[in-house]
């Protein structure tokens, strides 16, 4: 089926040899949801690749339940968790809130996605929800009439393993082909260029991450690892816990976007690895051996690097309402977490509107602990690692010897629990 | 970085560390019972005949009580999924049960646990995460749970080799499975109509009994393949279910009974189980004036095995011969079907076939991705049209666990089915385990819309053959054999048994008209 009204975009020149297309005027809508949050770049690259003007790439606002309110009331097929309930909003407001009308409303399967675990976990899928989560949101602009249609856009929904490069030219070929008059060469190209966006980007949050830690040790100063799926980085999901932190002096990492340098992580895990608790810093078998879950690995490889990194002294969990992904993490994530001393904190049961009032409680007991105990963190964790540290090339303060006692008083351990 | 090799010693860090049972030896086999369970206790009965012949003491654990569901809440992080909470409660009662009278220790070191794992991001994939943290919680880390991958038949020697999942075992525990579905199949359909009450009970106790002692003398044949070729070609499990096919034959039914049939689709647990776990739902379907089509186990491991659909699955084989191992998985596939087919021939024909499962997948296409993993995936979308557009039943009721990740995403999926096929019966229960009242009063509203439907196809059925239940009844009179429990209806194109029953009387029997 063709847009009618772009005549232009589908066009095609007399000659028989591949041409690209002109897709300069289609505009594209992303539903910024899920784990778009941590692929966009490649959907970026990808749709730049295939000369969609950057400006043409629409992604919705944060989730908001105005947004809701507004653009998705009425379209909600089922009650679940947040993040996927929240997506019809997204669908909306592209739908019907754009001053100029998208063409193509694009919103992937995500079967798996990318992770530095690759090659040390059993697979790196997506939450069932993250997967099947278009397949339900469009059911709420489809059961009645095709509201799609009626807009005069295509709703494209491709079926795509990120996490798998070598399948995802044919995936995307089949599912988009018909949206954007795609040939094969072309996808393969555009498939190429998303990758090295996302991989570029990545890089770059990584290094920024890095050089947080380096200012960490050579300040000897605490930051807090935000240990969370990749959309609570919504502001209308996450509720920007961790930007009020932030504001009281904590720099904070998302654990997305920890440093993946094989020197530091080298020298965390060192010992782990010497009295093989590890194969290599990325094996996280040793604390969780259902390795399916792509988000799940990484927030176990986060809670194991948080143990190891002297400087997170904290880690804030963050959860949403039903989340049966990480249902069976939370004990197991906080064991880990906590066996060296750091702080642990939860806030579970995120859902539409921010608890603004408990919130703010529970940040001011955060800052509290961290001011309280962070130096104690820092050196006791320090005393686990060896003396030269990537992080402070030949500036290496003596290492303290290991303490007898428990890293963690027992009053901040009992605080902890009653705050989660 | 300094290199590691010349590093000193360092101090090593505490670490919290993931469960790990200690080796099972061979040596304790004969003194250590493997408990197991999740599906009825007709397959469960099988499985230990299966069991007990590869000289394992072996054991299912009680059926799922409504108390199971808190002791399971007490021992795991809130917010699991009904499934899980069940089966966690169910293995720590027990365990609490007989380490009150035997003590830990002997708890530990007398029982096993054999658990399915190993099947993607949700669902068993991660329940024995749940188990390890009730075995932390009861202070029984000690107690030993082992994992049955789904996907690999010869899993060779467990450490200790205590276990070993061969194929012997793995084959005898999937043909009695299939027994297990046939024999249930059996039940669903008789048991509404029986004349006798409480026959059908009486009479699937003793056929599960004769079917346990089929599976416990199944004489073992060589090795891997050996065992393999004999599964495939013996017509030992056949004549045993020609055996309990002729204990069927005593069951007198009245077929003239009009019932809503009732397909039950859902989370594979929920929808497999019968007991408190489910609010007993099927038994009280039946006693609501239902006939109830329930959900094979082969339906579920046939979709496993399917090499179309689980082609995704083998994205990183590093196989050299992709293609041949394909086709070594079509042929496969059919061989299953083919023997599950003989399996119903042995029962004349009574349990379903199996449906195809392309035809699942062209089904659920517009609505559901057949890739897409969890749960049942695309199939509760394609079972709920394949018994539409098949008439193989007036409703279908789907169990969906509170909170479960993919059942929740099909049935918002099923909304944009519903938009197309508006008079399609589909009553989606959601389960917590305690709230028996809300559920069973949902699916009722339905079941009086599919009820009225079967009573008005059966009356309309009548009337255009001008059959009478005078005259009907007087052929049966004169032609017993059709009042047989295992004598065969054919499908005539209607959901109800008694609709097709009078259109087959009227058709192929050729009964004059009133
Ligand atoms: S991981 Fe949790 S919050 Fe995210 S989609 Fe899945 S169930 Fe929902
Ligand atoms: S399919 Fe649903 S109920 Fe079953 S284990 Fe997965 S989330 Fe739980």
């Amino acid at each position: 089926m063709r847009i009618p009204t772009l005549p232009t975009w589908f066009a095609t020149k007399a000659s028989s040899a591949p041409t690209k297309k002109d897709r300069s005027q289609v505009r594209v809508g992303i539903p910024k949801v899920l784990n778009v949050w941590s692929t966009h770049q490649f959907w970026v690259g990808f749709l730049k690749a295939l000369g969609v003007q950057p400006e043409n790439i629409i992604f919705s606002s944060d989730t908001s339940e105005e947004q809701g309110r507004e653009h998705g009331k009425g379209r909600g097929t089922v009650d679940c968790c947040y993040p996927v309930k929240c997506i019809s909003g997204h669908y909306g407001e592209l739908v019907f809130g754009q001053k100029k009308k998208i063409n193509v409303l694009l919103s992937p399967m995500l079967y798996s996605i990318p992770s530095v675990l690759r090659g040390n976990v059993v697979d790196t899928l997506t939450c069932t929800r993250v997967m099947a989560g278009p397949e339900s949101v469009k059911a709420g602009f489809l059961k009645e009439r095709d509201v799609f249609a009626e807009q005069g856009i295509k709703y494209a929904s491709p079926f795509v393993s990120l996490g798998d490069p070598h399948c995802v030219t044919d995936q995307l070929y089949d599912g988009l082909k018909d949206v954007f008059e795609l040939d094969k060469k072309e996808t393969e190209h555009a498939v190429a260029a998303g990758y090295a966006a996302l991989d570029a980007f990545n890089a770059k949050a990584r290094g920024q991450s890095r050089k947080i830690l380096e200012w960490c040790a050579i300040n000897q100063k605490p930051c807090i690892l935000v240990m969370a799926r990749p959309y609570h980085m919504d502001t209308g999901i996450g509720h920007e816990i961790e930007g009020e932190l932030q504001a009281h002096g904590y720099p904070v990492l998302w654990l997305q976007y920890l440093p993946g340098d094989l020197d530091l992580l080298n020298w965390l895990f060192e010992e782990d690895m010497r009295i093989g608790r590890c194969k290599n810093p990325f094996d996280i078998n040793d604390v969780w051996t259902s390795s399916y879950s792509s988000n799940t690995n990484e927030i176990m490889w986060g809670a194991k690097v948080a143990a190891r990194c002297p400087w997170i002294t904290c880690v804030v969990r963050l959860s949403s309402y039903e989340c049966g992904m990480d249902q069976p993490t939370f004990t197991p994530a906080q064991k880990i977490v906590e066996a060296t001393g750091t702080l642990f904190f939860k806030f579970g049961d995120l859902d539409s509107t921010k608890p603004a009032g408990s919130v703010r409680i529970r940040i001011e007991t955060i800052t509290h602990y961290l001011s309280k105990y962070s130096e104690d963190i820092i050196r006791k964790k320090r005393a686990y690692l060896s003396d030269q540290g990537p992080l402070l090339e030949g500036e290496w303060p003596e290492r303290p010897e290991v303490e007898a006692e428990s890293p963690a008083p027992q009053e901040q351990q009992e605080q902890v629990i009653s705050v989660v | 970085m300094a290199q590691l090799a010349t590093l000193p010693v360092l101090p090593s860090a505490p670490h919290y560390t993931a469960y790990k049972p200690r080796p099972f030896k061979r040596e304790e086999r004969e003194d250590v019972t493997l408990l197991f369970g999740g599906l009825t206790w007709k397959h469960e009965r099988m499985m230990q005949g299966v069991l007990h012949n590869l000289k394992y003491k072996a054991e299912p654990l009680p059926n799922i009580k409504r108390e199971d569901l808190d002791v399971g809440k007490e021992l795991i992080d809130t917010g699991a999924c009904c499934p899980t909470i069940f089966t966690t409660g169910n293995l720590a009662s027990f365990l609490k049960e007989k380490s009150a009278t035997h003590g830990k220790e002997h708890v530990n070191n007398k029982f096993v646990y054999l658990t399915a794992g190993a099947c993607g991001p949700c669902r068993f994939g991660q329940y024995h995460q749940s188990y390890a943290m009730a075995l932390d919680g009861l202070g029984m880390k000690d107690f030993r749970m082992f994992l049955l991958a789904q996907d690999e038949l010869d899993q060779g020697e467990g450490e200790g080799g205590g276990l070993q999942i061969n194929m012997p075992m793995s084959l005898g525990l999937i043909w009695s499975i299939l027994c297990g579905d046939v024999i249930t199949d059996l039940e669903y359909r008789i048991r509404p109509y029986e004349t006798v009450p409480g026959q059908t009970d009486k009479v699937l106790q003793e056929s599960v009994e004769y079917m346990y002692q089929a599976y416990l003398n199944r004489p073992l044949q060589g090795g891997k393949w050996g065992t393999m070729a004999w599964h495939l070609t013996t017509d030992y499990f056949t004549k045993a279910l020609g055996e309990v096919r002729k204990m069927w034959d005593a069951i007198e039914v009245d077929r003239l009974r009009p019932k809503a049939k009732v397909k039950i689709t859902g989370e594979f647990w929920l929808q497999t189980h019968e007991g408190d776990g489910n609010y007993n739902i099927k038994r009280w379907l039946e006693s609501e004036g239902a006939e109830v089509i329930p959900p094979p186990v082969a339906v579920w491991l046939h979709y496993l095995m399917h090499p179309e659909i689980r082609k995704l699955e083998r994205r990183q084989s590093t196989s050299k011969h992709p293609q041949l191992e394909h086709k070594l998985l079509q042929v496969l596939e059919k061989v299953y079907r083919g023997t599950y087919n003989r399996f119903r021939k042995a029962l004349a024909n009574i349990p379903y076939e199996l449906p195809d499962q392309i035809e699942l997948i062209n089904l659920a296409k517009p609505f559901y991705h057949f890739e897409l993993r969890g749960g049942e995936g695309h199939m509760l979308v394609g079972k709920a049209l394949y018994s539409y557009h098949h008439k193989k039943a007036h409703m279908v009721c789907e169990l969906s666990p509170y909170s479960c990740m993919p059942n929740t995403m099909s049935i918002g999926s099923m909304a944009n089915v519903m938009g197309r096929y508006p008079d399609l019966l589909y009553a989606p229960i959601e389960v917590k385990g305690d709230a028996e009242v809300h559920a069973l009063s949902r699916c009722q509203m339905i079941l009086t819309e599919a009820k009225r439907r079967a009573q008005q196809e059966y009356e309309e059925t009548l009337k255009e053959t001008g059959l009478t239940v005078e005259a009907i009844r007087q052929y049966e009179a004169q032609h017993p054999e059709v009042k047989k429990a295992t004598y065969k209806v054919p499908h005539m194109g209607h959901a109800g048994e008694a609709t097709n029953y009078v259109l087959h009387l009227a058709r192929d029997k050729q009964i004059a008209r009133a």
